[in-house]
């Protein structure tokens, strides 16, 4: 048993799914369902069509090299069955997984992240420039709970002295 | 074909009155819907009698008709035999156009359940010829071959260049 790659949209196909398509040159196309093999048929390049993984790792909003990548390699070397090694490997597919799922979260959330913050600056400009617009500035001067409360704190002179020998 | 429909119909509904005009109108559209459907979504059926299937090995012929499917009642699939007609052969090869012979399906449009569940599917309808004890007549095979003949099938296997 095998899990192979859907040739257009690039999620695993399990056993007992989808379509192979062998064409005359022996080129076998494996479709995860019938909505990628449509698209196929349609003569559609994965590349160009936007929920496919092939177009998100080639515009940057997917990772694409990590280390973690290189167990899934295709090994086609038969191993002999050996159960503490397979016992091993089970254990290893789930710490590689999280491991990996998580850096590509991380990689999304750091590409977004940009964004988030011109927001929170636009936004806070506009607070500051606009607020005219919701209440009238005399009315924010005269009320104090619509404003922030500016708190003074006094330093003495003794407490800073007092911190110089902690410092050394 | 649709002035066909129209022209039946017409013979038919002679009883009945206007409401099978409108129902002869409501069939052209619906024809012609079917029509445009058909060219996106082909839908891929059995080897018959009357299928034109190109012949991959080098037994002379190039396009042979099958005449009657050995097994299956609506018609050959994948992996299973024909009884076919030469239509198209080379000049000077084993068999000559006319001739009735027997091929083994090697590659079928229509797709075909695997045991583990997926289903294959190619790209044209293909033959290879066989003799009645099912050995092959040419020495050579084109193109990919699949799995499904590994049972009965083995020689013509043996001789492929690629197995899908």
């Amino acid at each position: 048993m095998r899990l192979e790659k859907c040739w257009f949209c690039s999620s695993t196909i399990y056993p007992g799914h989808g379509i192979q398509f062998v064409r005359n040159d022996a080129k076998i196309f494996r479709f995860c369902r019938s909505k990628c093999h449509k698209n196929f048929k349609m003569k559609r390049n994965p590349r160009k069509v936007k929920w496919t993984k092939a177009y998100r790792r080639l515009h940057g909003k997917d990772m694409t090299q990590d280390s973690t990548f290189e167990f899934e390699r295709k090994r086609n070397r038969p191993e002999r069955y050996d159960r503490n090694l397979a016992e091993n490997t089970l254990k290893a597919i789930k710490k590689i997984d999280k491991i990996s799922s998580d850096r590509q979260k991380h990689h999304i959330s750091s590409r977004l992240n940009t964004g988030k913050v011109k927001r929170r600056k636009e936004a806070k400009n506009e607070l500051n420039q606009s607020i005219h617009m919701i209440k009238a500035p005399s009315v924010i001067k005269e009320d104090s709970s619509l404003t922030l409360p500016k708190i003074k704190v006094k330093v003495s002179q003794t407490l800073a002295e007092e911190n110089q020998p902690m410092e050394e | 074909m649709a002035a066909a429909l129209v022209s039946k119909c017409s013979r038919v509904g002679r009883s009945l009155l206007g409401g099978l005009g409108n129902n002869t109108s409501g069939l052209l559209s619906t024809s012609n819907e079917i029509m445009s459907n058909n060219f996106l979504s082909q839908q891929r059926t059995f080897i018959q009698m009357r299928t034109v299937l190109k012949v991959v090995d080098n037994s002379g012929a190039k396009k042979v008709m099958c005449i009657q499917s050995l097994k299956g009642k609506k018609g050959a699939r994948l992996g299973d035999t024909i009884v076919a007609s030469v239509k198209e052969a080379m000049p000077n090869g084993k068999v000559k156009k006319g001739k009735v012979v027997y091929g083994v399906v090697v590659r079928a449009a229509m797709q075909r359940g695997r045991v583990d569940g997926s289903e294959v599917k190619f790209d044209d309808n293909a033959v290879v010829l066989v003799d009645k004890q099912g050995q092959p007549i040419g020495t050579r095979v084109f193109g990919p071959v699949p799995h499904e003949l590994r049972k009965k099938h083995v020689k013509i296997l043996t001789l492929a260049q690629h197995i899908a």
